[in-house]
């Protein structure tokens, strides 16, 4: 019914949509998603023909080319055939109509009902809308936000439109109305297409089947909601979903480093992005169809840095590991759970060349690890499970952080100095003279663990392995430290293998869980599920043995007074 | 833990009687041309003279002066035995820190040449050489310090493996670092102590050594060496000489081995921190 080819908008110099193709069939809904200035407005816009700017491109509307049309043609079709809900509601009001009067109007105008039907289903769309009865005579400035914005639903969906633009049309709502005027536009007019313009990512999975992410005024992935929003493939929308508060994941909220800027060569989200290499910077990626879904990156989505096959790991008779199979992404936390002797550590071990495999592989970005030489040490670190004994007693804070460095034969010995340096400063260790020249055992625990992640840091790995990095802390302080490295990751792309026994901490930190018994990984998935629904008998035990702050006790007695009551 | 070699020397009493003893022998070594009144090897014909006063221990039966000859004597002595001392532990350290950190095939065949070394009585090897070249102090400082490396090696090689397994080496490791970069940062500068108590009970023995095959006669003839004035000197046992000739050459020998027994003794709870009983806390 719609179908948009090779769209492209500016204002003056400012390219805003850079090329946009999507279909829409009749009784669909598409969510356009991205954050304030990707340019989503600006398509609604353009589908109406409404934008100030430059238009090129096809927008096909039911086998016409809107484009093509004329202002007069354009009126026709405008509101009657497609409608669109603008965002700001305050402004898109006439003050000096009272809302039934509002809805009423516009079909009245357009010679297409009687005033007294218009005024009947100008009514009856406001109550579909739930807006009170006892209101319909008030004027727009009476009205809160959420009121506006029903009596703007209600005004376009007055003509039953074949396509209904929403330009975030729940998030001048709260939540119980959101769910309400949410399931209500679902539920409104079936046969009609609809296209969602929103960054919120509550209001895409509420409203929409299929989404289209817009970054830098281009469509990076697409794809069905359910999918996009459970597995996404683009970093960008991994990051999104990241940012999102919501009671679906359970890992800490995170951000997106950096801001968007424009205009950028390349791939928009290169500047941002954690995984760029070369031909990001100056081609611009193209949308292309992979497993069931369309994604537009260099690198083919999110990459896979690291993973193992069938990796084994004997000492004489008895296997530490056994047949071990995980990947880790590029930017993501996968926690490695398991009681203490389950074999995590010989794992990481192993991951790391200091444990020889009995059998199987290590593939770092699908090339088999076989030597590891400085490259791989590179972008692969490991902070050790005790920071104490992972320091030399004879270096200084700073040749502790500096022999990374010394031992790569990275830069010279002043740019090694001031890498050292910097990197403190990134863990937030004091970068004073006189703490540089202390030794590990001036050091507190806290410090100490610092110094260690500041050590493995100092490489900019691609990968680190975090060993307990918390065992031996304070839980403030172990707070501290695991926002530092969910800050890391947001600033670097860090992937991270997060050793730990604590559940309740992975929960917190990772996207992923695999579960670790008896030297084996017997389940795995993402963080969410495995918290929610963990189908093994012993991540079950885990997660029933895990910190929890009720008490047991009184909450039974308060159980059983709401019981009797 | 952390071994203050210093204080464990000092702190006991005999360590600091060695200490002393060592200090002084090395002085006397160093400043021997000031010391001594006469030159070693001028001969002349008042042989076999009493102590007197230009002659404070008297002459041998080739009218050298004594007291001159067994001060530039603890020259000998010293650099033979320090040469020995630096060369063997040094060697020890190379075959038993490679041992440790590669492994393998070349571990095993490095120590099974240890062992072999250990069995066989070195004393009798280095007699045997020495008859039949006759070493200069270079050439024997080498045979000894070839014969003398491997108990060394074996203790640094059983160190080295308790040390490679330290975090902060595999910290190195998850570096990139190489082997050589890991025995020279991260395991030598730990087996500083141990080191040394080998290298003083290396130097011990050289020295022994030393004037043992000076005393049988089969080192080079033309250094002045304590075992070879003692063999002169049981020469002419028949007269008094011994009290001024043979005794003084033995007490200088025993001093320097009594010294370095001592330091090292006092320095071995380093190696075996159980032999300072309840002392530890």
């Amino acid at each position: 019914m719609l179908e948009i080819k090779d769209l492209r908008v500016s204002y003056g110099q400012d390219v805003i949509l850079n090329g946009i193709d999507l279909e829409l069939g009749s009784g669909e809904t598409l969510a356009i998603v991205g954050e304030s200035g990707t340019g989503k407005t600006t398509l609604g816009l353009s589908i109406m023909c409404l934008t100030e700017g430059t238009v090129r491109g096809v927008i096909r509307f039911n086998g016409k080319d809107l484009l093509t049309l004329s202002d007069n043609e354009m009126q026709q079709i405008r509101w009657s055939q497609i409608a669109m809900v603008f965002q700001n509601s305050n402004n898109v009001l006439n003050p000096v109509y009272t809302v039934l009067n509002q809805i009423m109007e516009p079909m009245v105008e357009h010679g297409l009902k009687s005033r007294d039907e218009a005024r009947d289903r100008a009514a009856e769309l406001l109550r579909y809308f739930g807006f009170p009865r006892d209101r319909f005579s008030a004027y727009p400035h009476q009205l809160s936000g959420g009121e506006q914005q029903r009596v703007l639903l209600a005004m376009a969906m007055a003509n039953n439109p074949e396509l209904l633009i929403l330009d975030e049309p729940l998030s001048s709502l709260d939540a119980a109305s959101r769910t309400e005027v949410g399931n209500l536009l679902r539920e409104t007019d079936k046969h009609g297409a609809k296209l969602v313009a929103t960054h919120d990512l509550d209001t895409v999975s509420k409203l929409a089947d299929r989404m289209a992410v817009l970054y830098g005024g281009k469509i990076i992935e697409a794809g069905l909601t359910r999918d996009v929003l459970s597995r996404p493939r683009h970093p960008y929308t991994r990051a999104l979903i990241r940012a999102y508060p919501n009671m679906t994941t359970v890992k800490d909220l995170q951000g997106i480093k950096g801001r968007m800027t424009r205009p950028v060569s390349g791939c928009p989200f290169h500047p941002r992005c954690t995984q760029v290499i070369d031909i990001c910077r100056t081609k611009t990626p193209h949308l292309v169809w992979s497993e069931g879904r369309h994604i537009a990156c260099h690198r083919g989505g999110i990459i896979t840095l690291l993973s193992t096959k069938n990796l084994t790991t004997s000492f004489g008779s008895l296997k530490a590991i056994e047949s071990v199979d995980l990947h880790i992404e590029a930017g993501e936390t996968l926690a490695l759970v398991g009681q203490t002797g389950s074999g995590k550590t010989t794992l990481a071990k192993t991951i790391m060349g200091l444990h020889q495999p009995t059998e199987g592989d290590v593939y770092l970005e699908d090339a088999k690890v076989d030597n590891r030489g400085k490259d791989f040490y590179k972008r692969v670190q490991m902070v050790f499970q005790n920071p104490g004994e992972s320091l030399s007693h004879r270096l200084s804070v700073l040749e502790a952080v500096m022999e990374p460095l010394d031992i790569q034969g990275i830069g010279t010995d002043e740019e090694r100095k001031e890498r050292a340096i910097q990197v403190l400063g990134e863990v937030e260790l004091p970068q004073t003279r006189d703490f540089l020249n202390k030794y590990p055992h001036q050091l507190s625990g806290g410090e100490m663990q610092r110094l260690a992640i500041a050590r493995a840091l100092v490489l900019d790995p691609a990968l680190l392995i975090a060993d307990e990095p918390t065992a031996f802390l304070d839980t403030s302080v172990q707070a501290k430290i695991l926002k530092l490295l969910l800050n890391l990751q947001e600033q670097r792309g860090l992937s991270m293998l997060y050793i730990t026994h604590d559940i309740a901490a992975a929960r917190k930190v990772s996207d992923r869980i695999a579960v670790m018994l008896d030297g084996r990984v017997i389940e795995e998935g993402p963080s969410s599920e495995i918290i929610a629904a963990p189908k093994q008998e012993y991540t079950k035990s885990l997660l029933a043995a895990a910190s929890a702050l009720h008490s047991t006790k009184s909450s039974g007695i308060e159980q059983q007074k709401l019981n009797s009551q | 833990m952390h071994i203050d070699l210093k204080k464990e020397i000092k702190e006991s009493g005999p360590g600091r009687t060695g200490l002393i003893i060592l200090l002084l022998m090395i002085a006397v070594a160093l400043l021997a041309p000031v010391i001594a009144p006469y030159n070693p090897y001028q001969q002349s014909t008042a042989s076999l003279l009493p102590p007197s006063w230009n002659h404070w221990l008297g002459t041998n039966h080739v009218g050298q002066d004594i007291w001159s000859r067994l001060v530039f004597g603890a020259r000998t002595s010293l650099l033979v035995g320090f040469g020995v001392g630096i060369l063997s532990t040094l060697l020890g350290t190379i075959f038993g820190v490679s041992a440790a950190l590669l492994g393998g095939l070349y571990e095993k065949v490095v120590m099974r040449i240890v062992d072999a070394f250990i069995v066989i009585p070195m004393i009798i090897i280095v007699i045997l050489i020495s008859a039949y070249i006759r070493p200069s102090i270079l050439t024997l400082i080498l045979l000894l310090s070839l014969l003398s490396w491997q108990g060394g090696a074996r203790i640094v090689r059983a160190q080295a493996l308790s040390l490679k397994e330290r975090g902060h080496v595999a910290a190195a490791r998850s570096f990139g670092a190489h082997h050589f970069y890991i025995a020279w940062r991260h395991i030598v500068p730990d087996l500083g102590p141990i080191l040394l108590v080998d290298f003083i009970y290396s130097v011990r023995r050289a020295v022994f050594m030393e004037a043992g095959l000076a005393f049988l006669g089969i080192t080079d003839p033309t250094v002045v060496s304590w075992g070879m004035m003692m063999r002169d000197a049981l020469s002419f046992s028949y007269l008094d000489v011994w009290q001024w000739w043979l005794v003084p050459t033995g007490v200088a020998l025993s001093l320097i081995i009594i010294g370095l027994t001592f330091v090292g003794h006092a320095a071995e709870p380093v190696i075996e921190p159980r032999l300072r009983g309840a002392e530890v806390a």
